[in-house]
């Protein structure tokens, strides 16, 4: 058992810190962290900031070399979450971009595509959201309405999305579609590069119950599409989705850290806040539940680092990596409702009116999106039960 | 990075469980209920045999000088079938506290006997109606011409396969003292009904028994705390153990068992009952890990890592084990499953040196939280 790390893992934190001492925003560092309010500046500064990061080779560490990565190791990541979460870096624009759909190409992809798409997903010059949810379709993406029917040599699509992140910032769309009727749940799927820029494409934004707009519905109109377009084989695209999914990996680092950054900004408030003139820590009630969370935030950050050294004696990820994102979704659910539970009746308030200026308030309404994103906490169950502890597969699927 | 246990750990955690398995897993705990107490001894030298007693007891007194996470596979597989014995209160608390606060000559006496397997300590420490850490003891030592006479009694010690010592605290001058005291020595020893039958408690009394004070005469909170991070460490795995085993029988019975022509592992409500076990099973295992390691390593974080693991998996023990029952219906609620060992034995240890309670404080305590407040915002650099 070894939790160093090396003097050469160590070199590139120090790096990577330095860099990042003059490269954030102005005032960053010192808390001055407001981003711009309108879809216009925010989506700008938010560009500015991948552009900065891909200038200084640490918009996507992990990409092999020749793609303009760093060929980065597993250990390397951790250190890139784990700094990137220290300083409350501004967040990836080009998120899905970078951690999804390039890696995506890059495996299956044609060498077109990868010209085309994967040095723009780099420097932030395009960035991407993922279509796969429908109003009937959401835990059971097979269940797919929207269609694409090849016509002159081009593909129509047409269709409605649903819960689209990013799309009213994202030029393209990784867009799962139908191309055939089969009988076989999975067959006949077809993933588009769809360019979003064009007239069949309407985005409308959702309002979140915190007041965000992050996601959005997608009308597909009579959108365009070319056989160049399509990842992988036409009706194969249930495979691309998979590959895509395994992709998903450095992201679930960054949660646990996220995790454990937010609950050490619960335990200043409990700390700088006073009830008659009484830390909240001094509370019982609030210390004790309080080190409950703790023990299990630090178990779920224990488990990841398991779960590291399995993939570093293994080549690959076990199965167990699938607990993660489960245990890290409804903790921070946890977290928040503790956090708002202890603040007694000024936790009714919000915004600058609140204590702590309403960051608990704002980040517990957050909260509720994080065990459904990605797959709801009960489908991920199903899939811990059947392919860990090999329970029989649920009816249906 | 490397969070596992190392192959040498795995190969001798192998050994043991088929050991475990040859004394027919629970049989041994079973056997303790009927009265049968000879197969706590003979488990017991089993395991002498195998080395065991020898891990934590230094090379100078004849032992293998390895550490806390050598325990770990030991007392996970021993948890695992609910071995009784004095193992836990041997190896991960009487040993830590002779090798850190014994004399050369109480160390030459003492430990070579523990590392061969022929001699057991347990722990005397509890009087009626008070804490862990209580203001002080009833139990008195009185200074005699060539040590200390200790005149009191204890109760909740427990006195399974026979313990030839007892580490003990008294009254003192100078405060709360720890003392060894022998087991031919006591005055009179009456045992007690415990939730857990597969264990044994007694209330003893001593009547001017001899004692050997062991450390510094007004210190025994401290030595106590120090030692319980050993034994918590180790109780940790014990738990996880349990909880192992728990998860596999609970997922082999939902596999089955068929209700409605389906196997009940089907519904979501049992699926999802077990996952959650597993969940809790594996966050766990990692903290009592981590809590090894960092008894191991002298860490700086050793406290928190220590209680943070004794708080979690005391309650989620018991959990799993209720969760158990309720998955398996009306069997789960019969003798005849072990299922119902396991929840005792879990309830056993929730309270057992120390609570839920006791460790979140030690864990607030030793993370600073009751200190001044942390400047907002402030995000240091370098
Ligand atoms: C913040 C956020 C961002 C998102 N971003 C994107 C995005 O960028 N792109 C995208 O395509 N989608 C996105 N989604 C959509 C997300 O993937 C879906 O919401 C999710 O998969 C659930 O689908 P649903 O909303 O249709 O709910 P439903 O599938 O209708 O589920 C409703 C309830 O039924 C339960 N349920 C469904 N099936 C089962 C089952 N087999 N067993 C047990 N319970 C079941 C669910 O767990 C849930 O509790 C996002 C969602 C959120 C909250």
């Amino acid at each position: 058992m070894d939790f160093t790390f090396t003097e050469k893992e160590e070199k590139f934190r120090g790096e990577l810190r330095g860099w990042l001492e003059v490269n954030l925003p102005k005032g960053w560092l010192q808390g001055d962290r407001k981003l711009p309010e309108d879809n216009e500046h925010y989506s700008k500064s938010l560009r500015d900031w991948q552009r900065t990061l891909y200038e200084g080779g640490w918009a996507a560490i992990s990409w092999p070399k020749e793609y303009g990565g760093r060929d980065a190791t597993l250990m390397e990541e951790i250190i890139y979450h784990q700094e990137m979460v220290r300083v409350k870096s501004p967040p990836l624009v080009n998120y899905i971009g970078i951690h999804m759909v390039a890696p995506t190409l890059m495996q299956m992809g044609t060498d077109a595509q990868k010209d085309e798409f994967i040095g723009k997903i780099l420097t932030g010059e395009q960035v991407w959201s993922q279509g796969y949810s429908e109003p009937g379709a959401g835990s059971d993406l097979t269940a797919l309405q929207t269609t694409a029917v090849k016509k002159d040599g081009k593909w129509v699509i047409n269709g409605q999305k649903v819960w689209t992140s990013f799309a009213h910032l994202a030029d393209r769309c990784f867009l799962l579609t139908k191309t055939s009727q089969s009988e076989k749940k999975h067959e006949g799927i077809t993933v588009f590069l769809l360019d979003m820029d064009q007239e069949g494409v309407e985005t409308r934004p959702i309002v979140q119950m915190d007041g965000h707009q992050e996601f959005n519905e997608v009308y597909l109109t009579d959108a365009i599409a070319t056989d160049e377009d399509i990842v992988g084989e036409e009706g194969k695209g249930w495979a691309v989705l998979i590959a895509l999914m395994l992709h998903e990996r450095s992201g679930i680092a960054a949660q646990v850290f996220t995790l454990e950054q937010q609950f050490d900004s619960v335990i200043e408030m409990a700390k700088t806040i006073r009830v008659n003139g009484t830390p909240l820590i001094e509370d019982p009630f609030v210390e004790d539940g309080l080190a409950d969370l703790h023990a299990r935030i630090n178990g779920a950050k224990l488990n990841y680092y398991r779960n590291i050294t399995h993939t570093l004696k293994n080549g690959k990820p076990g199965a167990e990596s699938s607990l993660d994102k489960l245990l890290v979704s409804e903790l921070t659910k946890e977290v928040f409702d503790f956090a708002m539970t202890i603040q007694g009746h000024a936790g009714v308030l919000t915004h600058d009116d609140a204590l702590f200026d309403g960051e608990m308030q704002r980040q517990y309404l957050a909260s509720f999106g994080a065990t459904i994103g990605g797959g709801t906490s009960e489908v991920q169950r199903n899939t811990i039960g059947e392919r860990i502890l090999g329970l029989p597969k649920d009816l249906g699927r | 990075m490397d969070f596992a246990l190392s192959e040498e750990q795995e190969l001798f955690r192998t050994a043991i469980r088929k050991y475990m398995n040859n004394l027919n897993g629970t049989e041994a705990a079973r056997a303790v209920i009927d009265g049968k107490l000879d197969v706590v001894k003979s488990a017991a030298s089993g395991l002498a045999e195998m080395g065991v007693t020898a891990i934590p007891v230094s090379e100078e007194s004849d032992g293998l000088g390895l550490g806390a996470l050598d325990l770990v596979p030991v007392f996970e597989e021993t948890g695992r079938v609910l071995l009784p014995g004095s193992q836990l209160e041997t190896l991960a608390l009487a040993v830590p506290l002779l090798e850190s606060f014994g004399t050369p000559a109480q160390k030459a006496a003492r430990l070579p006997n523990v590392a061969s397997g022929a001699s057991t300590i347990s722990v005397a420490w509890y009087e009626k109606g008070t804490s862990l850490f209580p203001n002080s003891f009833c139990c008195v030592a009185a200074k005699t011409e060539n040590g200390y006479a200790l005149t009191g009694t204890k109760t909740l010690v427990p006195v399974i396969g026979d313990p030839d010592v007892f580490i003990t605290g008294a009254q003192t001058a100078e405060g709360k003292s720890l003392f060894l005291v022998k087991a031919s020595d006591l005055s009179s020893v009456r045992t007690l009904s415990v939730v857990d039958e597969t264990q044994q408690l007694a209330e003893v009394t001593f009547d001017a028994a001899p004692g050997e004070l062991l450390g510094e005469p007004g210190n025994a909170a401290d030595m106590l705390k120090h030692g319980l991070l050993h034994f918590n460490a180790a109780l940790c795995s014990s738990m996880v153990g349990g909880m192992d085993e728990l998860v596999k029988m609970t997922a082999e019975y939902a596999k089955i068992r068929v209700q409605f022509n389906q196997p009940i592992g089907r519904f979501q409500a049992i699926k999802h009952g077990i996952v959650n076990m597993k969940l809790d099973l594996e966050t766990a295992r990692s903290l009592s890990y981590y809590a090894a390691w960092a008894v191991e390593t002298d860490a700086v974080d050793k406290v928190a890592a220590v209680h943070s693991a004794r708080s979690f998996i005391s309650k989620a023990y018991i959990k799993a084990a209720g969760d158990s029952i309720q998955i398996h219906g009306g069997i789960g609620f019969t003798e005849e499953l072990d299922v119902q060992l396991f929840l005792k034995r879990a309830r056993y240890y929730e309270n057992y040196f120390g609570s839920v309670r006791d460790s979140r404080k030690a864990t607030a305590h030793s993370l600073g939280w009751h200190s001044v407040p942390a400047k907002r915002d402030a995000v240091p650099v370098s």
